[in-house]
C-alpha cells in the first residue's frame, strides 16, 4: 500500500476489467471515424464534389483537409485565367523558415541596411569571404572590382544624399526648428498654389505675420528639435517659345491616325527607315479614335492640306548618328568627370512680354483660398475697415459727377448743351460733310439720344432733333435702367413732350392726383384752351389718365399690387364689423291663374275651381308618361331672359286677372274668362311671332307693346294705335291710294311702317302677284316709286324686286324708256297702266281708280268661296273691335270722312288677308271673274268720286 | 295676452345619429322624430327621452319628417331625392317615391294625410296622393326659381317658401297661385294657428310675419343670427310668441306684437347652430336640435302640470 501511494499518477485510470465481461467494443478503425464539423453533423460536400468522402477522409472543409478552390466568374469580376502563382506556393513550410531558400521574416529594407547586411543578404558574403583580406591582397584598399560589380540601385547624387544623412521624402537643406518650418510649408504651399493658378508671377512680396505670431507663443520652448525640411516640387519655368495666348496650344497639326507625333510630324523629316525599327521593336498598337471623317475599318484620308518636299526625303543611306557618338567622346574640359554636358541645348528665347487684358485683376491670394473657404478673421477685419467708409454712405466719393448727377435727378444733357452751344463753332459744323452728319445722326440713334461727353459731334442740329424724337423712349429707358428717384420726378416723364403746352397740362394733371372722372374732367376743363373739340378733350382725358397709369413710377406701381397682410386683415375686420346694410324689404305680391288638379282637390275635399274649366297651362308635361329629368331644364329658371326680368311674366298676367276675379265663375255658356286671359297677353306675339315662346322685341312695334305692358290699360292707347293702325294699312295699302293719302294725313305716319308687318307676317304671300294681281297691285309701284323720296320704300310684292337698289333717278329713266317702248297691248293683263306717273297722291282719277279696286274687292269677297271664312284670322275680329273703340277716338279728329274709310277698311279687311293667304291655285281660279270685273271698272270710277264728293 | 314664462330644457337626448338635421312632433305632440345624418329617423317620446322606434332606409341624409292625422304614418324626405312612407308601427317602408330631379328639402302632409306635399332642391313642389298606390305625383308646381326650403299647407292652400325671397301660396280653392316677394332667401315658414299670418325665417338673420291676405310685411324679428344656415322658426301655441334657432348656439323667443326678444334661451355653452326646432301643437314646449343632440324646453308651468 505503501508504494502504491508513493507512486504518481498521470491520466485517467481505464475502467478496472471485469472478469466476467468481454471487452465487446473494438477500437474504432480509422476509416470509420467521422469527422464531424462544430455543430457535430457529418460534413457533406455534394454529390459531384466528393460527398461523404471529400478529400482523405472526407476532411475537405475541416481544419485539417484543404479547401477546395472555387471558381467563379462574373460579367462584372472576370475570373483569372490563372491563379498568379507564386514560387512560394510551391514551397515548402521549412523553406520558408529563416533558414530556407526563401526565408520570410522582419529585416531591414535595403535601403536602410549598411552595405555588410546588403552583401550578407544578397549573398555577396560568400564572395567576399572567398576574397582576400582588405589590404591583404595586391592592390591595397577597397577592392576596386568589388566597387565596380555593386549593382546600381541609386543615383549617385541620391547616393551623396544619403551618405549626408538624407532620407526619401524629406527636403533637402538645413534641419529646421519647429516654427521654422511651419513657416516653409505655408510659403511653399502658397508657392505652390500660384505656380498652379498662374504660374511664375504674382508671389507675394511680404510674409505672413500671423503664423509667426502664433509659433512664437506656442513653441518656444520647442527651439531645440529640430526637423527636416519638407521636400516639395520645384517650380518650374518653362519658357514661352510661341505668340499664342496665355495656355493656348494651337491645333495640333499632326495627321491623326499617325502614330507619334514625333514621327510624322508634317513638316519633318521623313525616315525611311523608320518603318523597319517600328517593326523591330513592335510597339503596342495604341488606338486612338478620329472624331470624323475616318470609320473604323477605312484608312486615313490624305491630309490635303499637307505639303510634300523633296527636303523631308533622304537622299543616301548613311546614318546620321555616328558622328554624335563621336563628339560625345571629346573631352569636355568644364565638366567633372563622369559627367557630360547636356546637349539638348535649350536655346533661351527672347522672353515676350505678354498683354494682359486692361481689366484683368488677378484674384487676390490673400482674401481667401477659394470662394467657400472661409476668410481669414484679421484680413476680414482689416477689408471690412478698409470698405467701412462705402458703407457708412462716403462712398459717393467714388462716383464721378455723371453718376451723381443721375442720383441728384439733375438734367445732365440739357445743362451741357446749354452750356456747350455758345462754345460749339457753327463753320465748323458747316464744314462737315453731308456723310457725318448723318453719321452724328445716326449715332444718336444707336445710342438712344445720350450724349457721351467727349462726342461733340452729337450737339449737331441733327442729333438734337433726334434727341426730341427720342424723348419718350429715352425716359423709358432711363426708367427701366435707373430706378432711382429721380424717376419719380414729374419732369422726368414727358409722353407729350411733342405739345409743349400738352405736356404742361399733363404734368399739372399728375401733380393735382386726381382720380375722380368728373373732376378730372372738369381740372382739365380749365387747363384745356377753348380751340380744343369736345372729342379731343375727351382723347386728351383718356390719354392723360392712360399715361399716368403706365409711367407711373415703380414703387406706385408696386404698391398698387402688393397690399400688406396686416392691411388685408383689418380690411376683413371692418367689413365684418359693418352692420349688414338694413335693406328695405318691399314686399311684392303677384297673382297667377294656378290650376290644381282634380285629384288634389278632391283630397282637399274642395271643389275644382271653375268646376274644372280652368285651361291646362302645361299640357305637353302632362302627355309625357313619366316625368324625366331632362324637363327640369326647360323650367323657367333656365331661360335668360327669366333670369333678368322675373317678376315681368307673372306681374303681366295679374293685371288681367282683377277681371277675371270680379267676374263670377260663369257657367259654361260663357265666354271662359280664362280663354280670354290667355289670349289677350299672347296676342301681340300670335300676331308677329306666333311660333316662338321667347319674346325679344325686334321691331319698334314690339319694343312698344313690350313696354306698355306694365302700363295701366289707359296708357295702352298708345300701343294699340300703333297695333291696329298697322293692321289698317295692311289692309288698306294694296287696294287704295287714296287712302294712303288719308291714313298719312291721319295718323301722320310714313306709309312704311308696313313693312314690318309684311315682314313679320309669316302667312302673307310673299310671291310676286302674277296674271291679273300683277296690273291689279302695279298703280301701287307708280305710287311707291314716287313716295320714297320721303321714306323708305315698301317691299311690297311684286316690285321688290324691280325698284330694289337703284336710284332715284335711274329708276325715273328706266320708267320713261319703258313708257316709251311700244308694249303691245296683248301682253298686258288688266286695265292699261298709266302712262304717267302720278304726281300727287290724292290725285282725285287715281283716287277713284283705286276706289274701283276696292270694289271690285268687294265684290270679289262675295263672290269668293266660303271656304276662305275658315281661315285662321279669328283673332282679326277682336282687334277690329278693341280698335274700333280705341282708335276711333283719336282717328275722328283728324279726318273727316273716317267713320266711312273706317267702314270700308272693316269690310275690306278680311278679303285682303284672306287674299293674301290664298294659294296661287285660288288665284287661279278666280282669276277670270277678276278680268270680268276689271273691264267695269271703268264705269264704277265715277261712281266712287260721287261718293267721296258726297261726305 | 298670455304672460310670458320662460323655458327651462326638461329633456336633453342625444340622438346617436350624427348630426340633427331636424326634429318634428307628431301631430298631438307626445311623441317627436328626428332625423339625422346617419340616414335615419327616430321616434322619441319627448318626455321620457325614451327612444321608441328607428326607421331606416334612405340614401342619404334625412331632411325632414312628418307625422300623418292618425299618427299611423310617417312621411319623411330625404336627399337621396326619394320620399318614404314609413309605417310607424312596423317601422317599414310602404311608398318610396321618386320624381324630386335633386335632394328633398321638405315634406308635409295635408290635414286628413291623404296628400304629402314634398319640396326640393328642384325648384319643385310636389303633390303625392297617398292614400293610392299612384307612385307619379298628383301634382307638380315649378314656379319657384331656387330651392324650396319649406312646404305647408292647410284646408285649401299650400305654402311653399323659397331661397328665391318668394313665399308661394297655391290656393287650391280659387286656383289661384300667390307669389310673396319678400326678396331674402326664406329658409323656413310657419304658419300661425289661427292661418293669418306666416312667420318667415329669412337668410339675412330676420324672422319677418307676413300677412297672408294682403301679402303685407307685419313684423320684423331681429336679434338672432342666422348666418349661412338654414335656421328654422317656430310660432308658440298660443300664437304670441316666436321662436328661432340661431348661429350662435340659442334661441330667441321674441314677442309676436312687440317684436322684442322676451327670452335667449341658452341651449348649449358650447356653440353649434341651433338649426332646427318644433313647437308643441298644444303644449307650451318646444325641440331644439343642435348638433347630435335634441332638447326639449317647456316652462316650469307646464311641467308642474305634468307632474300633477
Amino acid at each position: 500500500m505503501d508504494e502504491e501511494e508513493h507512486l504518481h499518477r498521470f491520466g485517467t485510470p481505464l475502467p478496472a476489467l471485469q472478469k466476467d465481461v468481454v471487452p465487446a467494443k473494438k477500437p474504432v478503425a480509422i476509416e470509420d471515424q467521422i469527422v464531424r464539423d462544430e455543430n457535430g453533423k457529418r460534413r457533406f460536400h455534394g454529390a459531384f464534389t466528393g460527398g461523404f468522402s471529400a478529400g482523405f477522409w472526407n476532411t475537405v472543409g475541416s481544419q485539417e483537409g484543404w479547401t477546395p478552390q472555387t471558381f467563379k466568374s462574373s460579367r462584372g469580376e472576370r475570373a483569372s485565367s490563372k491563379a498568379q502563382l507564386k514560387p512560394e506556393d510551391f514551397m515548402d513550410q521549412e523553406d520558408l523558415g529563416e533558414f530556407g531558400i526563401a526565408p520570410q521574416g522582419i529585416r531591414t529594407r535595403d535601403e536602410f541596411a549598411n552595405e555588410d547586411e546588403q552583401q550578407q543578404r544578397s549573398g555577396q558574403r560568400r564572395r567576399k569571404l572567398m576574397q582576400p583580406e582588405l589590404g591583404v591582397g595586391a592592390i591595397p584598399g577597397l577592392p576596386v572590382l568589388e566597387q565596380l560589380l555593386r549593382p546600381v540601385r541609386d543615383k549617385v547624387a541620391v547616393r551623396i544624399l544619403k551618405s549626408m544623412g538624407w532620407k526619401p521624402g524629406q527636403g533637402v537643406g538645413p534641419r529646421q526648428t519647429r516654427k521654422e518650418k511651419r513657416k516653409a510649408t505655408a510659403r511653399n504651399s502658397k508657392e505652390q498654389y500660384l505656380l498652379e493658378h498662374y504660374g511664375a508671377e504674382g508671389l507675394p512680396s511680404h510674409k505672413e505675420t500671423k503664423g509667426e505670431e502664433d509659433s512664437n507663443t506656442e513653441d518656444e520652448d520647442d527651439e531645440d528639435i529640430t526637423f527636416a525640411p519638407d521636400d516639395y516640387e520645384p517650380i518650374f519655368y518653362t519658357p514661352k517659345e510661341n505668340r499664342f495666348g496665355m495656355s493656348y496650344s494651337g491645333l495640333n497639326r499632326d495627321p491623326i491616325l499617325s502614330k507619334s507625333s514625333s514621327s510624322a510630324k508634317p513638316m519633318q523629316h521623313i525616315n525611311l527607315f523608320d518603318e523597319m525599327e517600328a517593326q523591330a521593336n513592335k510597339k503596342q498598337l495604341s488606338i486612338r479614335g478620329q472624331a470624323f471623317g475616318v470609320g473604323a475599318f477605312e484608312e486615313e484620308d490624305e491630309d490635303i492640306y499637307a505639303r510634300d518636299d523633296m527636303t523631308r526625303y533622304d537622299f543616301s543611306l548613311a546614318d546620321k548618328k555616328p558622328k554624335q557618338k563621336k563628339q560625345q567622346h571629346v573631352q569636355q574640359r568644364h565638366v567633372i568627370d563622369g559627367f557630360s554636358e547636356e546637349n539638348s541645348a535649350a536655346v533661351l528665347q527672347k522672353p515676350y512680354a505678354i498683354d494682359l487684358p486692361r481689366d484683368f485683376l488677378p484674384r487676390n491670394w490673400l482674401q481667401r483660398r477659394s470662394r467657400f473657404a472661409p476668410m481669414d478673421k484679421d484680413r476680414a477685419k482689416k477689408l471690412e475697415a478698409a470698405s467701412e467708409y462705402k458703407r457708412s454712405g462716403l462712398g459717393r466719393h467714388d462716383l464721378n459727377p455723371d453718376q451723381r448727377a443721375q442720383l441728384l435727378g439733375e438734367q445732365k444733357k440739357e445743362e451741357k448743351t446749354a452750356e456747350e452751344q455758345p462754345k460749339r463753332n457753327p463753320f465748323k459744323d458747316r464744314g462737315k460733310s453731308l456723310l457725318e452728319r448723318i453719321n452724328a445722326r445716326t449715332e444718336g440713334f444707336t445710342k438712344g439720344g445720350v450724349i457721351t461727353e467727349n462726342g461733340e459731334e452729337q450737339q449737331t442740329e441733327l442729333a438734337k432733333e433726334v434727341k426730341e424724337a427720342n424723348a419718350a423712349i429715352q425716359e423709358k429707358a432711363a426708367l427701366k435702367t435707373k430706378d432711382l428717384p429721380s424717376a419719380m420726378n414729374s419732369s422726368g416723364f414727358k409722353p407729350f413732350l411733342a405739345d409743349e403746352a400738352k405736356q404742361l397740362r399733363y404734368e399739372k394733371f399728375v401733380s393735382s392726383k386726381l382720380t375722380d372722372d368728373k373732376e378730372v374732367t372738369e381740372f382739365l376743363a380749365r387747363m384745356q384752351p377753348v380751340t380744343l373739340s369736345l372729342w379731343d378733350r375727351e382723347m386728351e382725358k383718356k390719354e392723360f389718365i392712360q399715361a399716368a397709369k403706365i409711367y407711373r413710377p415703380l414703387v406706385g406701381l408696386m404698391n398698387d399690387r402688393f397690399v400688406s397682410e396686416a392691411n388685408v386683415q383689418a380690411e376683413k375686420v371692418k367689413e365684418q364689423e359693418k352692420p349688414p346694410e338694413e335693406r328695405k324689404i318691399v314686399m311684392e305680391r303677384t297673382k297667377t291663374m294656378w290650376k290644381p288638379t282634380a285629384l288634389l282637390c278632391k283630397r282637399y275635399n274642395i271643389a275644382e275651381p271653375f268646376g274644372g274649366a280652368m285651361l291646362e297651362p302645361e299640357k305637353e308635361l302632362k302627355a309625357k308618361a313619366k316625368i324625366s329629368v331632362f324637363d327640369y331644364l326647360e323650367t323657367s329658371v333656365n331661360t335668360k331672359a327669366n333670369f333678368e326680368t322675373p317678376s315681368i311674366f307673372p306681374k303681366h298676367i295679374e293685371k288681367l286677372t282683377p277681371k277675371e276675379v270680379e267676374k263670377p265663375p260663369s257657367p259654361p255658356p260663357a265666354p271662359p274668362p280664362e280663354a280670354e286671359i290667355q289670349d289677350k297677353p299672347n296676342k301681340p306675339n300670335t300676331k308677329e311671332e306666333p311660333s316662338k315662346p321667347t319674346f325679344v322685341p325686334k321691331t319698334a312695334l314690339e319694343q312698344a307693346v313690350d313696354e306698355s305692358r306694365n302700363k295701366p290699360i289707359s296708357e295702352k292707347v298708345e300701343l294699340f294705335k300703333s297695333i291696329f293702325e298697322d293692321s289698317d294699312e295692311e289692309e288698306t295699302e294694296p287696294s287704295e291710294e287714296d287712302k294712303l293719302a288719308i291714313l298719312q294725313e291721319s295718323f301722320g305716319l310714313p306709309l312704311t311702317t308696313t313693312t314690318s308687318a309684311a315682314a313679320q307676317n309669316v302667312l302673307r304671300n310673299t310671291s310676286p302677284p302674277r296674271g291679273i294681281f300683277a296690273s291689279l297691285f302695279s298703280p301701287k309701284k307708280k305710287d311707291t316709286e314716287k313716295e320714297p323720296a320721303t321714306s323708305k320704300f315698301a317691299p311690297i310684292e311684286g316690285n321688290k324686286l324691280k325698284i330694289a337698289y337703284k336710284p332715284l333717278s335711274e329708276r325715273l329713266r328706266n320708267d320713261r324708256e319703258l313708257a316709251m317702248a311700244e308694249v303691245a297691248p296683248e301682253d298686258i293683263y288688266g286695265p292699261k297702266l298709266p302712262t304717267a306717273p302720278p304726281q300727287k297722291p290724292a290725285a282725285p282719277e287715281i283716287r277713284a281708280e283705286t276706289n274701283i279696286d276696292a270694289r271690285l274687292q268687294q265684290l270679289w269677297q262675295q263672290h269668293a268661296p266660303k271656304k276662305r271664312k275658315a281661315e285662321k284670322w279669328v283673332e282679326k275680329k277682336c282687334i277690329s273691335d278693341s280698335e274700333d273703340s280705341d282708335a276711333s277716338s283719336s282717328d275722328a279728329s283728324s279726318s273727316s270722312d273716317s267713320s266711312a274709310g273706317k267702314d270700308k277698311r272693316s269690310k275690306l279687311s278680311k278679303p285682303t288677308k284672306s287674299h293674301k293667304s290664298t294659294s296661287s291655285k285660288k288665284s287661279k281660279k278666280s282669276k277670270l271673274k277678276y278680268k270680268k270685273k276689271s273691264k267695269k271698272s271703268e264705269k264704277s270710277k265715277h261712281k266712287a268720286k260721287k261718293k267721296k264728293s258726297k261726305h | 295676452m298670455p304672460e310670458f314664462e320662460n323655458f327651462n330644457v326638461k329633456t336633453t337626448i342625444d340622438c346617436k345619429q350624427g348630426a340633427v338635421r331636424a326634429v318634428r312632433y307628431n301631430v298631438d305632440g307626445t311623441y317627436c322624430l328626428s332625423c339625422g345624418s346617419d340616414k335615419k329617423i327616430k321616434l322619441w317620446n319627448p318626455a321620457s327621452g325614451l327612444l321608441l322606434k328607428t326607421y331606416g332606409g334612405h340614401a342619404d341624409e334625412v331632411t325632414d319628417a312628418a307625422g300623418s292625422c292618425d299618427s299611423s304614418f310617417i312621411v319623411s324626405a330625404s336627399l337621396d331625392k326619394s320620399i318614404i312612407y314609413w309605417d310607424v308601427s312596423t317601422g317599414a317602408p310602404v311608398r318610396r317615391l321618386r320624381s324630386h330631379a335633386g335632394g328633398v328639402r321638405c315634406v308635409c302632409f295635408n290635414e286628413d294625410s291623404s296628400i304629402a306635399i314634398s319640396g326640393g332642391r328642384d325648384n319643385a313642389v310636389m303633390c303625392w296622393d297617398i292614400r293610392t298606390r299612384r307612385l307619379d305625383p298628383v301634382q307638380v308646381m315649378k314656379e319657384a326659381r331656387d330651392c324650396i326650403t319649406t312646404v305647408a299647407t292647410n284646408e285649401n292652400r299650400i305654402y311653399a317658401a323659397s331661397l328665391d325671397g318668394c313665399v308661394r301660396t297655391y290656393d287650391i280653392r280659387v286656383g289661384e297661385l300667390t307669389c310673396d316677394k319678400v326678396g331674402e332667401p326664406i329658409t323656413y315658414l310657419a304658419q300661425t294657428l289661427d292661418e293669418q299670418c306666416l312667420v318667415a325665417g329669412c337668410q339675412d338673420s330676420v324672422v319677418r310675419l307676413l300677412d297672408c291676405e294682403t301679402g303685407g310685411l307685419l313684423s320684423e324679428y331681429r336679434g338672432h343670427r342666422g348666418d349661412d344656415y338654414h335656421i328654422e322658426c317656430g310660432i308658440l301655441s298660443n300664437d304670441a310668441h316666436i321662436v328661432t334657432g340661431s348661429s350662435d348656439g340659442d334661441a330667441f323667443v321674441y314677442d309676436l306684437l312687440e317684436g322684442k326678444v322676451l327670452q335667449r334661451i341658452r341651449i348649449s355653452d358650447n356653440g353649434g347652430v341651433v338649426h332646427s326646432l318644433a313647437t308643441h301643437p298644444k303644449r307650451q314646449e318646444m325641440l331644439f336640435a343642435r348638433r347630435r343632440d335634441m332638447y326639449v324646453f317647456s316652462t316650469d308651468l307646464q311641467i308642474e302640470e305634468e307632474q300633477l
